[in-house]
């Protein structure tokens, strides 16, 4: 435990910042991504309020009178002048969100939570695994590296959705299929008249896949079920877990480690993590059996 | 309550909620005890840590029943035919209690001849119970010195309610597990002043302490008090009243804390009556449904805000003191009482509601002993207490019941009013969870307990879910032959396949819509616990 | 640092020019015999009492139940938000030495980073003058976790009641300054004092009650070897009504709402909350990564006892004993550390002997058969029915451990 005398003088000589108090932005502009998707391009009236990020941390989000919710960031911090969040419709926060148009106001705090390696993933094939929703932090990082033409290796992205027209996000899979940057693979678990491509678990995706597991890294995102699934079939095929680079998702309420709502064995996902790198992981569950 | 009243002479738990701890064989039966009544749960469980042996009788895997050394898993309503099933058992293995039988009970030929005119595997099919299960828990419980039964609503909100409740009084007396420490039939109530509410009359028939209106001397002895002269019939029930108001003459209702628009089977009618009357005033310390309809609502005082008495399950009377003054303008019920009776041109005065109970002293014989300076110094006095230097009585029937011999009287099962048939498939069973109350009007607005339980959900088997493609999460519309609602639903493994189970407290579920207002003959409860219905995906 | 003598007569004149432009908070009795921290109205007419452990700890005063974070207002062009302004100094008067041991706890969850402005606003401008425990409660123990009965650190003063006087001493700077500032009240330390300090000390060590062996706890966490029976005997007593980590001095979590109080204005509210509680962890669409009381139960114990220690090298528990009394059901840190150091081998249920044995065995892990062990109780099958529905092992697995087991002496 710190010493409290020490403690006391560098409380006097506190900036007394108060992370509880969130900063407006105004909804400049929504675009559809499928029936419970929505993006949102947030722009701060306060310039001074903007920030700037690294792909995979998160923003609290507040509606004011409907609360605050934990949202990554799905645009690239390559581009500056405002950030975007792509929401779910799961409840009270998202479809109060959902009902409102460009235009009015909401607010965010943050950013918050670890990044991915930007770095060390440097010069790595990628190989992005999301399901759903889970494409939005993926989103962020897949554009960044985009952005930052040819200091990352390959990008393939495995991508499922519950059905074809629940897939989500079809503007940025056209324009990465269209320039090239990655090669998008899609499956479905339910098909509908039509479909031509793959039905299955994203996990059957991966089969078709020749990985070069001394060069590449995994990133993935998506429930629970599917992570599992996918972290268990890279390591069969002899991926390194150190390489196996997932987020977590816990119940969030203050998003900065003061809430304790998103303890897990020992750590706090919103500070310690959402990003986490599969060996880490491992070692923290492995520590209570 | 009025089972216990035919057959013991007293409605009320016959031990402590202490004794409990003390017992060899708990049997539990109807009651949901774990999340229903936490403080009483704790001592069963106690009391299985030292060895004593648990049986529960319950259609659904409850929480208790994870504990439980025999799991009944019967079916709803089938209650008697469980019951008669293990106390013929007893009677053929020779495990009746004869010399308690002999010297405290009456009518044992009668149930003797109704029993021995049963047949066990045909009970059992009834019950839905193998019968080697039944014999198990039968041997079990007659076996043991110390027996306790608990039971809830789950034994009296059935037609046969009374009938389920003299059930499990004739299985206490065979055995011979009344009338001692640690040993006895106790009845488990909902709130924390139920009996106190039933102990001071607000039942048709009595005055307060049971005295029946019907008996000349004691009415006198009220008129003498009250200086009015009082009616010797009794009066209406609940549903009497809100289902039936208009026939039975009623124009103008006062509603105290009570929400029988969210809490009464068949809703819809209760609200109708309400919507007629020509003057209707609620005091309640929240805006509820039933206050909403009302010409004149009281703002009520909380617990928190007033002093007085509450009487728990094991009749213990207990003080509880203000904590803070009255937030607003609210006031506490006696006051509300006080001052509207003065408008109504009798006067009502007391000082303080330590006055009140010195009236209730006066003339009410169980509570004869019990005043607020008594009450200062202890845990509370268990009635009887007749007098001021009686430490209260931990146990009913020492030495005999309250009615002189305890009485047999033998049931017959009855099926419940409304079976399910091809319109109406399933059984829908109703029931509380623990973070709420009641209609919710107090625990929803606390935002802790709303997260925690946010919303009604309806358990089904899996089995069943499956065949009708239901996934948790799902909304369905469920449908009985006298309403509708829709309710998400959550697919489990607790429950046997054609049952349902809801929760009671929310107003976007309204279940009571849909239960059945058929009453029980005797006690006048509804039967809220079985009705049938029939679902699909909405 | 500085040591003196205060006559007891003197205390409340002291208080009086201490409390001079703070509020004041100490033990005082309620009229129907509670005692509680509270704000002292007037001095004259307040009786302090400090003969026994108060029945809340001083958390409230630095960690409101209810806290309003800021308040919120929608007009046509944006949000205004305006925070609280909180704090106001305090004396905390008459601390015991668990309840300033959670303060110190609360610093370090609080005031790492990012510091919580609402809990620095209220704590940089308190003052603690704590008391030692001349007499341990029947449910204290403190003695295990290294938080009392005296203290060394953590306290601007420390009384210890020697009868008609108090020893006083300084624990920071702060401590020596009130010394300073009003030397009236105080004189020099005898000899006399100093033994008897020490023989009070030395008394209360040796009284406590009861004996908790949180450490040994620790070690058989660590060591992996505490068996699911345990979580499961207490996740059966457990209710999640949240009361043992709303009296807990050092449970910190909170949960955050708004609460509109008009159509455009409300406030944003924090409140505490307890990990015993479902909704604690549960997501949108229902999902909860925490699902079962067994499992809120390990995440509250493992919390205090294991992952705290790990960290800061002492539990999270300072050992007041206040769950003890308020848990209905009998699961509290005490009887679970209780059962953790009783534990043996052989007095495991026997469902549990069999996972152990395949754990043993190396057939199943720990994990598997947590999970084995929440269907089992879910729909009563045997754990061994179960373990093999999962296809983790085989009923001849079965039967070797089963057999081994018989062929060993
Ligand atoms: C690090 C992180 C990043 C996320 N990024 C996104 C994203 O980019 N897009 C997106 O659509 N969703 C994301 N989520 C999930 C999103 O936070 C939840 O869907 C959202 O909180 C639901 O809030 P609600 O009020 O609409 O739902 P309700 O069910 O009404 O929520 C109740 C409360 O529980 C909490 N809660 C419920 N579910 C979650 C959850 N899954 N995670 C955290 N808190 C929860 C919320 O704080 C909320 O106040 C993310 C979650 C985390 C932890
Ligand atoms: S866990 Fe119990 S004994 Fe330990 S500090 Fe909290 S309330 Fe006190
Ligand atoms: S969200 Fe509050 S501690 Fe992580």
């Amino acid at each position: 435990m710190m010493e409290t005398g020490t403690m006391r003088e560098s409380m006097r000589n506190a900036v007394t910042d108060n992370v509880f108090m969130p900063n407006e932005t105004v909804i400049s502009e929504i675009i559809e991504e499928n029936s419970t998707i929505r993006t949102y391009t947030l722009r701060f009236t306060d310039r001074a309020a903007a920030f700037s990020f690294l792909p995979g941390q998160f923003v609290m989000l507040s509606v004011p009178g409907h609360g605050e919710a934990p949202i990554s960031i799905s645009s690239s911090p390559t581009s500056t002048d405002a950030i975007q969040l792509s929401v779910r419709r799961a409840g009270r926060l998202t479809s109060a969100l959902h009902s409102m148009k460009a235009g009015e106001y909401v607010a965010v705090r943050g950013p918050y939570g670890v990044p991915f390696p930007v770095d060390e993933l440097k010069g790595r094939d990628l190989l992005f695994v999301a399901g759903g929703i889970g494409l939005a932090p993926l989103r962020s990082l897949i554009n960044y590296c985009r952005a930052k033409n040819g200091e990352y290796g390959k990008i393939t992205l495995c991508y499922g959705s519950r059905s074809p027209s629940d897939i989500a996000f079809k503007n940025d899979l056209d324009a990465w299929q269209a320039d090239g940057s990655v090669d998008v693979r899609l499956t479905v678990d339910v098909p509908e008249r039509g479909w031509q491509g793959r039905t299955g678990l994203v996990t059957t995706l991966l089969d078709d896949l020749t990985i070069n597991n001394s060069n590449s890294s995994a990133l993935l995102c998506g429930p629970p079920v599917m992570i599992d699934a996918v972290i268990s079939k890279l390591k069969e095929s002899g991926m390194d877990s150190e390489q196996i680079i997932t987020t977590l998702e816990r119940n969030m309420k203050c998003g900065v480690g003061l809430c304790g709502h998103c303890h897990m064995e020992g750590v706090l996902i919103c500070k310690d993590g959402p990003v986490f790198n599969v060996r880490t992981l491992e070692n923290i569950m492995g520590a209570t059996g | 309550m009025a089972g216990l009243a035919t057959t013991f002479g007293s409605g009320a738990m016959t031990n402590s909620i202490n004794e409990i701890t003390g017992a060899e064989v708990i049997f539990v039966i109807g009651s949901n005890t774990t999340e229903a009544h936490p403080q009483i749960a704790r001592r069963i469980l106690e009391a299985v840590d030292s060895g004593a042996k648990l049986i529960v009788a319950d259609p659904r895997r409850t929480e208790i029943s994870r504990s439980a050394h025999i799991h009944l898993q019967l079916r709803p309503g089938s209650d008697i035919a469980l019951l008669n099933a293990m106390m013929r058992v007893i009677l053929s293995e020779g495990l009746v209690d004869d010399a308690f039988i002999e010297m405290r009970t009456e009518n044992f030929r009668e149930l003797r001849k109704h029993l021995l005119a049963q047949d066990i595997d045909q009970l059992a099919a009834v019950s839905g119970i193998p019968a080697s299960q039944i014999k198990k828990a039968a041997r079990l419980y007659a076996g043991a010195q110390k027996g306790v039964i608990c039971y809830c609503l789950g034994i009296t909100q059935h037609i046969c309610g009374t009938a389920n409740v003299e059930s499990i009084a004739n299985l206490a007396m065979l055995t011979g597990h009344v009338e001692q420490a640690y040993t006895g039939v106790n009845p488990l109530r909902g709130q924390n002043n139920v009996q106190g509410a039933c102990d001071m009359g607000a039942i048709p028939g009595v005055f307060p302490g049971y005295q029946q209106v019907s008996d000349p001397l004691i009415r006198e002895k009220f008129e003498r008090a009250w200086g009015k002269a009082l009616p010797s019939e009794p009066g209406l029930t609940i549903t009497d009243m809100t289902h039936r108001g208009r026939e039975n003459g009623i124009r103008a209702m006062f509603i105290m804390g009570e929400n029988p628009v969210m809490s009464d089977p068949d809703a819809s009618k209760v609200e109708e009556t309400l919507k007629g009357l020509e003057f209707l005033a609620v005091s309640d310390i929240f805006l509820t449904e039933t206050a909403r309809l009302a010409h004149v609502v009281f703002p009520a005082a909380s617990f928190a805000e007033k002093c007085g008495t509450v009487t728990n399950s094991e009749r213990r009377v207990q003080l509880m003191h203000q904590a803070i003054p009255p937030i607003g303008e609210c006031r506490s019920d006696s006051e509300i009482i006080m001052e509207l009776a003065g408008c109504l041109g009798y006067s009502m005065e007391y000082e303080n509601s330590a006055e009140i109970m010195e009236e209730i002293a006066l003339l009410t014989p169980i509570y004869g002993g019990i005043f607020h300076d008594r009450l200062e110094t202890c845990w509370g006095l268990q009635w009887p207490c007749p007098t001021r230097d009686h430490t209260g009585t931990p146990y009913l029937h020492k030495y005999s019941f309250a009615r002189g011999k305890g009485r047999f009287v033998p049931a017959e099962n009855i099926m419940p009013d409304e079976l399910p048939d091809d319109d109406y498939p399933f059984i829908l069973m109703t029931g509380r969870v623990y973070h709420h109350y009641h209609t919710g009007a107090m625990t929803r607005a606390s935002d802790i307990l709303s997260r925690e339980v946010p919303e009604a959900v309806l358990e089904i088997n899996s089995y069943d879910a499956e065949e009708k493609g239901l996934r948790h999460g799902d909304m369905v519309s469920l449908r009985s032959r006298r309403g509708e609602m829709e309710v998400r639903v959550k697919p489990v493994d607790t429950i046997s396949r054609g049952m349902l189970y809801v929760s009671f407290h929310f107003h976007e579920s309204p279940v009571n819509r849909l239960t059945n207002p058929a009453l029980d003959p005797v006690a006048k409860c509804p039967e809220y616990k079985v009705c049938a219905v029939n679902l699909e995906k909405a | 640092m500085e040591k003196n003598i205060l006559k007891k007569d003197h205390v409340r004149p002291f208080l009086r020019k201490l409390a001079r432009n703070s509020r004041l908070i100490a033990p005082l009795r309620t009229s129907h015999g509670d005692l509680l921290y509270q704000e002292i109205e007037s001095i004259d007419s307040s009786e302090i009492d400090l003969s026994e452990q108060p029945q809340e700890s001083a958390k409230q005063f630095l960690f409101p139940q209810q806290e309003q974070l800021f308040t919120y207002q929608s007009t046509s062009n944006g949000f205004t938000f305006s925070p609280r302004k909180s704090g106001m100094p305090t004396v905390l008067f008459g601390l015991r030495s668990c309840d300033i041991s959670a303060i110190l706890y609360m610093d370090v969850i609080f005031l790492r980073s990012p510091r919580d402005h609402y809990y620095l606003q209220k704590r940089k401008d308190t003052i603690i003058i704590g008391i030692g425990c001349n007499e341990p409660w029947d449910n204290c123990f403190c003695n295990a976790t290294r938080t009392g009965p005296f203290l060394e650190i953590g306290f601007d003063l420390q009384l210890t009641d020697l009868g008609d006087r108090f020893y006083v001493e300084s624990g920071r700077a702060v401590g020596d300054e009130i010394l300073k500032k009003w030397p009236q009240f105080f004189s020099p330390v005898t000899d006399e004092d100093e033994k008897l300090r020490y023989q009070l000390m030395l008394e209360a060590r040796s009284g406590f009650k009861r004996h908790v062996h949180v450490e040994t706890a620790f070690q058989k966490i660590a060591d992996n070897s505490v068996s699911p029976s345990v979580w499961e005997h207490l996740a059966r007593r457990c209710d999640g009504c949240g009361g043992c980590a709303y009296i807990c001095p050092t449970c910190t979590c909170f949960t955050i709402f708004d609460r509109p109080l008009s159509p455009h204005t409300g406030e944003r509210l924090r409140t505490w909350d307890a990990c015993t509680h479902d909704g604690f962890t549960r997501m949108a669409g229902g999902h909860n990564p925490v699902n079962t009381a067994t499992d809120r139960l390990k995440r509250r114990f493992m919390h205090k006892l294991y992952f705290d220690y790990k960290q800061f090298n002492r539990p999270g528990c300072v050992g007041c004993g206040r769950c003890v009394g308020i848990c209905f059901g009998g699961v509290d840190i005490a009887m679970f550390v209780d059962m953790v150091c009783a534990e043996k081998r052989d007095q495991r249920q026997n469902a549990t002997v069999i996972g152990d044995l395949l754990i043993e065995a190396g057939l199943i892990t720990r994990k598997q058969l947590y999970k084995a062990l929440e269907k089992r109780d879910r729909t009563g099958m045997p754990l061994g029915n179960i373990l093999m529905e999962m296809g983790i092992v085989t009923k001849e697995d079965i039967a070797n451990c089963l057999a081994d087991k018989v062929e060993r002496p």
